[in-house]
């Protein structure tokens, strides 16, 4: 206890305070930006943590984090376009209900959710990481590629009306991944002797490719006429009530476990949990069809999710020593030059700095909730500006924001050349976010699944003896059972009604 | 009101930090006069020893040294960068011993000689570590193990011709028991976590992902595969020790295109020593567990030339070389 309030007196020093908010306002405005993630925001502010005592500076990290991850659903909602990828699966319903007027219901259901699922995962960590962290230890190759095969399944929930669409896209996001170093063989692949392609194709440049191109080139092309990108309805700026939300509160707790758990898997992340959250809630909802069209449900669940990954990651990142992603990799980064080496023994070791991480957590989330909520009265200007005028802003944050992944224009091309593509999808009304998917998760399939061969000298038997693996594929096989009988049932009524 | 105030105080942060990264510039005809970019091909621990490098270098030398990161391609999109840029000092590289390895794996347009090395700044040395419950205490133990049965030990490694690859592959042929290893490949460095749940056998990683398991007592490092022990794991013996004839540690350092003028390459490594001798970067390496290792400009150009000689033997024998 004495170490807690320690810990607590540290990290509640005005200064620490001030760190961690300053942190959190960073990580807000380079999530909301699509093209600038919190991945950059950390690499830019880990330096300035070098200065600075162990307590604020983690607190500075942790804020960034949270910030960026909270900070991607702002222009989902509003835009249209993840400002990460793991706001990619908010989009689907966040976008269609600013564009009914609600974009204010929206943003504040997606701060509170993401709060909600922040602290949720919080508690769980602190009340069970060493449970956790042990579970955690249990999947290996084979068990995370059932894992993200079953992540693979919602994009059945995701094709809108034609499955064989869906597939499509989800198969080309597949393909775009294989291209470049083959990390396990170490050979290039694909790359027709281009250094650039060397290095693949990021899925940040991809993103903003296949999200905000298309957006520039309608916004671009039409009939703008000086109108606002919310012309469909008057602007507003009312929240969410209390009513409203306490009525969610079941689906968030659901949501926020489930993104714990799939945070606490390293190789794992924010976007898988966010997609299986929202397909989660669609399957369980009572009103399927709404989703898609702007069901507030859709909103909450992937942000519940994907902020309740960033106390899942926290969980392998400190007990085992593992980062979940590039972006808890500079987080650990920082921890150990401050002489913070997490791993088992860290909670022997440094008692005092990892108290002081949990309270800069919970100073994180109510910045967040404080900044956000009077952020969402401004924010919903944006919707005021002529479509054509935001394009042109919204392009040069894209070029910035590929460039800045890697400091190379290659990316730029790459950028391009996606978005012109997307572009001639979205008219040809094939997906958009299925190539996410498959592009998030292709990698981690592809290298889990050699590995777990590997391991079992290429006996595909690996997938069979595991009961968490076994799991996770009947899983996947349920859900697209489920999926193809609903099709046949629709097709079957929709053909009586014409006959 | 107050969340305004702290949002200034934020302001005044950033505002402090660009000016001690930018610096206090200095009106000279000579080099530098401008911004140095320093190319890092590599995220983890490779970037953030840049960044405490490099802001050490620009206290030095007087003008900000700005950490660049282009990764990918095993480190063949960066070298390629820089490679291709002018030979004037303003565009420097955070090279390793990739500079080797992935020269002789082929599939890139560069080898060393397309660089000038600026001076060597740190080593790592690269530690065997076994789940502690198979109670082997030294590699004599494992290797009396291994060979006495039919088994083949699962080694996880980050991927084929990576350094922990080569590393694991001299050592195990060292020790005589080479053909009965099998590597796992894993994109990352998820090592301690298999060798945890026991799904591999061994591993070579960096020490530094070791430390907490070793204070636990849940994995057993055996051996570092340098020729002097390391501060980071004292108790550690090296290979050599016991009486397994390796040395293979992993260098970083800095280099420059070809033609840039030797004055300009005095003048960075200057900077580069000083800044390796500086308290910051000893306190980063003792928390990060690399060692501190200035070279200058000649000793690190005998020593690329060498270790070139010995991956492009090592490659060649584990069929990867071309």
């Amino acid at each position: 206890m004495d170490m807690f309030l320690n810990a607590a007196l540290l990290a509640l020093d005005p200064w620490a305070i001030g760190a961690v908010g300053f942190g959190t306002f960073i990580g807000l405005v380079f999530g909301s930006i699509p093209g600038l993630t919190f991945t950059v925001a950390l690499a830019l502010a880990l330096p300035v943590t070098f200065a600075m005592d162990s307590v604020p500076a983690t607190g500075l990290l942790l804020g960034t984090y949270i910030g960026g991850m909270t900070g991607g659903s702002v222009s989902a909602i509003l835009l249209g376009i993840p400002g990460t990828p793991s706001a990619a699966a908010t989009v689907m319903d966040g976008h269609p209900m600013a564009k009914r007027g609600q974009a204010s219901i929206a943003l504040g259901a997606a701060v509170v959710a993401s709060v909600f699922g922040g602290i949720f995962s919080l508690a769980v960590m602190i009340v069970s990481v060493n449970l956790v962290s042990r579970l955690a230890i249990g999947f290996g190759p084979a068990e995370i590629f059932a894992l993200v095969v079953f992540g693979l399944s919602t994009i059945c929930g995701l094709c809108g009306g034609s499955i064989l669409k869906g597939l499509i896209s989800g198969v080309v996001g597949l393909m775009v991944m294989t291209v470049g170093m083959d990390q396990i063989e170490g050979v290039p692949r694909m790359t027709f002797g281009s250094i650039g392609l060397m290095s693949g194709v990021s899925l940040l440049v991809a993103m903003i490719g296949l999200f905000a191109v298309p957006f520039i080139i309608e916004a671009s092309a039409g009939d703008g006429g000086g109108q606002g990108a919310g012309r469909m309805a008057r602007i507003r700026a009312d929240l969410p009530g209390l009513r409203l939300l306490l009525s969610k509160a079941w689906l968030m707790v659901r949501c926020s476990a489930l993104g714990t758990g799939i945070g606490a898997i390293p190789g794992t992340g924010g976007a898988i949990a966010s997609f299986l959250a929202y397909d989660h809630a669609r399957r369980t909802s009572a009103d399927k069809a709404s989703f898609g069209q702007g069901n507030l449900d859709g909103v909450i669940a992937p942000e519940a999710a994907n902020n309740a990954v960033t106390g899942g990651t926290l969980i392998p990142l400190l007990s085992l020593g593992i980062p979940g992603d590039p972006a808890t990799a500079i987080v650990l980064a920082g921890l150990m030059i401050h002489g913070i080496s997490p791993g088992p023994a860290l909670f022997m070791n440094h008692a005092t700095e990892v108290y002081g991480m949990y309270v800069a957590v919970v100073i994180a989330y109510l910045w967040v909730l404080a900044l956000q909520l009077a952020g969402i009265r401004l924010f919903v200007h944006v919707l005021k500006i002529p479509r054509e005028l935001l394009a042109a802003g919204v392009l040069v944050l894209c070029l910035i924001g590929a460039w800045s992944v890697r400091n190379s224009v290659f990316d730029i091309y790459a950028m391009g050349i996606i978005g012109v593509a997307a572009y001639v999808l979205v008219a040809l009304r094939v997906p958009i976010t299925p190539i996410i998917l498959g592009m998030v998760l292709g990698p981690t399939i592809e290298n889990e699944f050699r590995t777990a061969l590997m391991l079992s000298g290429g006996s595909a038997d690996i997938f069979l003896h595991s009961p968490i693996a076994l799991l996770f594929l009947g899983l996947a096989a349920l859900v697209i059972v489920l999926q193809a009988v609903g099709e046949i049932r629709l097709r079957a009524s929709q053909q009586k009604v014409n006959a | 009101m107050k969340m305004r105030l702290a949002l200034g105080g934020g302001f005044a942060v950033l505002a402090a930090a660009s000016v001690l990264s930018l610096g206090v510039p200095q009106a000279r005809a000579e080099f530098p006069e401008k911004p140095v970019e320093m190319t890092v091909l590599f995220g983890g621990t490779a970037s953030t020893i840049a960044q405490v490098l490099s802001e050490t270098m620009a206290g030095e030398l007087g003008e900000p040294v700005v950490p660049v990161s282009r990764t990918g391609g095993g480190g063949a999109v960066g070298y390629s960068h820089v490679m291709a840029t002018a030979p004037d000092g303003y565009s420097i590289v955070w090279n390793s011993n990739s500079v080797n390895t992935t020269a002789h794996v082929g599939h890139v347009p560069y080898s060393y000689e397309d660089f000038v090395p600026i001076a060597r700044v740190s080593e790592e040395t690269p530690a065997l570590a076994v789940n502690a419950a198979r109670g082997w205490t030294s590699l004599q133990d494992m290797a009396r193990e291994v060979s006495a049965s039919d088994d083949h030990l699962k080694v996880g490694i980050s991927g084929k011709g990576s350094f922990t690859h080569l590393v694991s592959a001299a050592l195990f042929d060292a020790m005589g028991i080479g053909d009965q290893v099998t590597f796992i490949a894993y994109g990352d460095g998820k090592a301690p976590v298999e060798l945890l749940a026991g799904r591999i056998d061994a591993a070579i990683q960096w020490p530094g992902q070791f430390k907490s398991y070793v204070d636990t007592g849940d994995l057993s490092v055996l051996a570092v595969t340098g020729s002097e022990r390391i501060d980071f794991l004292p108790g550690v013996p090296t290979a050599q020790e016991q009486g397994v004839d390796i040395d293979i540690t992993m260098w970083r350092g800095l280099a420059a295109p070809k033609d840039t003028p030797p004055e300009v390459v005095e003048k960075l490594a200057a900077a580069a020593e000083a800044a390796t001798n500086s308290e910051a970067f000893r306190k980063a390496a003792a928390t990060m567990g690399f060692q501190p290792a200035y070279a200058g400009p000649q000793d690190f150009a005998a020593l690329i030339a060498r270790d070139d000689a010995f991956y492009a033997g090592l490659l060649k024998k584990l069929g990867l070389g071309q």
